[in-house]
């Protein structure tokens, strides 16, 4: 009786949770707050908050391949067996917990793909299953699917008239991807300082925060470096729901009154062919100089081309709302199976959330920097507030750009003119995540 | 040693990325603008805006004539049929 009380107690989740997944559970719930009493991001706080919850489970192993399953669960004989797949050495001395943790290190490290497909058929074979947010997690984000049908269902969202109607606006969408690199190159100098310990592929994968754009940072960091996945896309996206906080102290550091005052011409009319041909237009470019951006950049394209064409409402209808908002749970959830604790808890993340908060600043004293200098070159006036918007979190940093320019002068609203450089933010910083992963994949 | 060679690679990340970024976009502002002036030419009726905006300043001022032309029809009858 005492033996199965005993059973009953080594299974449940009390015995089995480990410091580590006790603040990861707390994390998530952190983040659950964020995104339901303070509307942080709630689309994406709320499944990420929950999938990180799901994640450190004691025991299910909910975020886990069938290999790690094995090596945590499984009898020797089956350790064994995955060891000679892995071609790892077992030491017969150490004892079955030590081989456990050489296998789950093996398995984490940089094995070749087909090792590691090889590791899970032998563990798929001994009845041991990928845990549902790993299937999840291979499914939207290994494949790169998710954040592709994203950026789709952003491209049908976008409108490029104001863009259109003020081309020289693309300048501070460039000038705010600035901030990227400053990041890059801050990440690579915490390492030769040896603060930290990021390889060039993980520099850019953080930098890639600053551009502000949440599918984006998570395309590039499933490329350059998908164990910091879940730091990066946390970071990005608590980032993009803190733009209202982070951006006017900034805004407001640079720019005198008189410039928050400046009041911009209104923009002309756009005619539906020129948004026809944008979004082609863009699309050849992209394939003349950078066809590593093609992947972002084409879903881009295409999903404002069924926008603007007005013969598929019903496909632009759907990549608009229901099919990001199905990719989004699905992204959400396997964002949070990488807030595993014995991963996630480390002190590269708190050197990415840092370094992350730099970028964004960065990136937005860039814009803004540019747009001042733009003013002094340009005829027509322009206001420097909207040089932050480059930094893309679209629609959030236009919508800061126009409440501090309100602010300044009650009757100036800059929102369209905010929305030109935020577009051009979301294809600069594309074409930034095409550059990292032409010179780095 | 190494972390120079690390530190050097990613100055040339930035100087490569930034310069793209702005090559790229540089490019892209000449072509939209270009894109624009081509069909403001060669399409002159461009339809939506033309639409827009032509049909709706006239709207009023077509109300208005019609008005002074009901205004005045009416005061004629009105002193007409006074006499």
């Amino acid at each position: 009786m005492t033996e199965k009380i005993l059973t009953l107690w080594y299974g449940s989740g009390l015995y089995n949770l480990s410091p580590g997944q006790a603040v990861m559970v707390l994390v998530g719930l952190g983040l659950l707050y964020l995104a339901i009493a303070k509307k942080f991001e709630p689309l994406l706080l709320v499944p990420i908050g929950f999938g990180g919850i799901l994640a450190n489970i004691p025991e299910a192993g909910l975020a886990l391949s069938a290999a790690e399953q094995a090596a945590h669960l499984a009898r020797p004989a089956l350790l064994e067996q995955m060891a000679a797949t892995l071609q790892l050495g077992l030491d017969p001395a150490a004892g079955i917990e030590a081989w456990r943790h050489t296998l789950t290190e093996a398995l984490h490290g940089d094995l070749s793909p087909a090792l590691l497909r090889s590791a899970n058929d032998v563990a798929m074979d001994a009845g041991f299953a990928h845990g549902m947010l790993y299937q999840f997690y291979s499914v939207a984000i290994a494949s790169g699917i998710a954040p592709l049908v994203i950026f789709m269902g952003v491209g049908a969202m976008t409108d490029f008239g104001p863009l259109l109607a003020n081309p020289r606006t693309l300048f501070l969408g460039a000038a705010a991807q600035f901030g990227i690199f400053a990041t890059l190159l801050g990440a690579v100098g915490m390492s030769a300082m040896g603060w930290m310990d990021f390889s060039l592929n993980q520099a850019a994968a953080i930098g890639i925060i600053g551009g502000a754009d949440g599918p984006t940072s998570i395309y590039v960091s499933s490329i350059l470096a998908p164990e910091l996945l879940g730091a990066i896309a946390v970071a990005s996206y608590s980032y993009m729901a803190l733009v209202p906080l982070i951006q006017p102290p900034i805004m407001k550091a640079l720019t005198s009154k008189r410039e928050r005052e400046i009041v911009m011409t209104q923009l002309r009319p756009v005619s539906k062919l020129e948004k026809i041909v944008f979004p082609l237009s863009l699309l050849i470019l992209v394939v003349l100089f950078l066809p590593d951006a093609a992947p972002l950049l084409g879903m881009f394209c295409f999903g404002n081309l069924m926008r603007e064409c007005g013969v598929v409402e019903r496909l632009s209808d759907t990549a608009q709302n229901a099919l990001i908002n199905i990719v989004t749970i699905f992204l959400g959830l396997s964002v949070g199976s990488k807030l595993m604790a014995d991963r996630f808890l480390a002190l590269e993340t708190l050197g990415i959330l840092a370094l992350g908060m730099v970028a964004f600043a960065i990136g937005t004293a860039c814009g803004i920097l540019m747009a001042k200098l733009m003013n002094t070159v340009s005829r027509m006036p322009i206001n420097p507030l909207i040089g932050s918007a480059g930094g893309s979190a679209v629609p959030m940093a236009a919508r800061v750009s126009n409440k501090v320019g309100l602010e300044s002068n009650p009757h100036n609203f800059l929102l369209m003119h905010a929305m030109g450089p935020n577009v051009a933010g979301v294809i600069g910083s594309a074409v930034a995540a095409g550059v990292m992963i032409k010179y780095l994949g | 040693m190494q972390d120079t060679q690390l530190l050097n690679e990613g100055l040339a990340l930035m100087g490569l990325g930034m310069g793209f970024v702005f090559v790229f976009l540089t490019v892209l502002v000449i072509v939209t603008t270009l894109m624009s002036k081509a069909i403001g030419r060669f399409f002159p009726e461009p339809p939506a805006p033309v639409a827009t905006g032509n049909r709706r300043p006239p709207a009023p001022r077509q109300d208005d004539d019609v008005m002074v032309a009901i205004t005045a029809a009416v005061h004629r009858y009105r002193r007409r049929h006074r006499r």
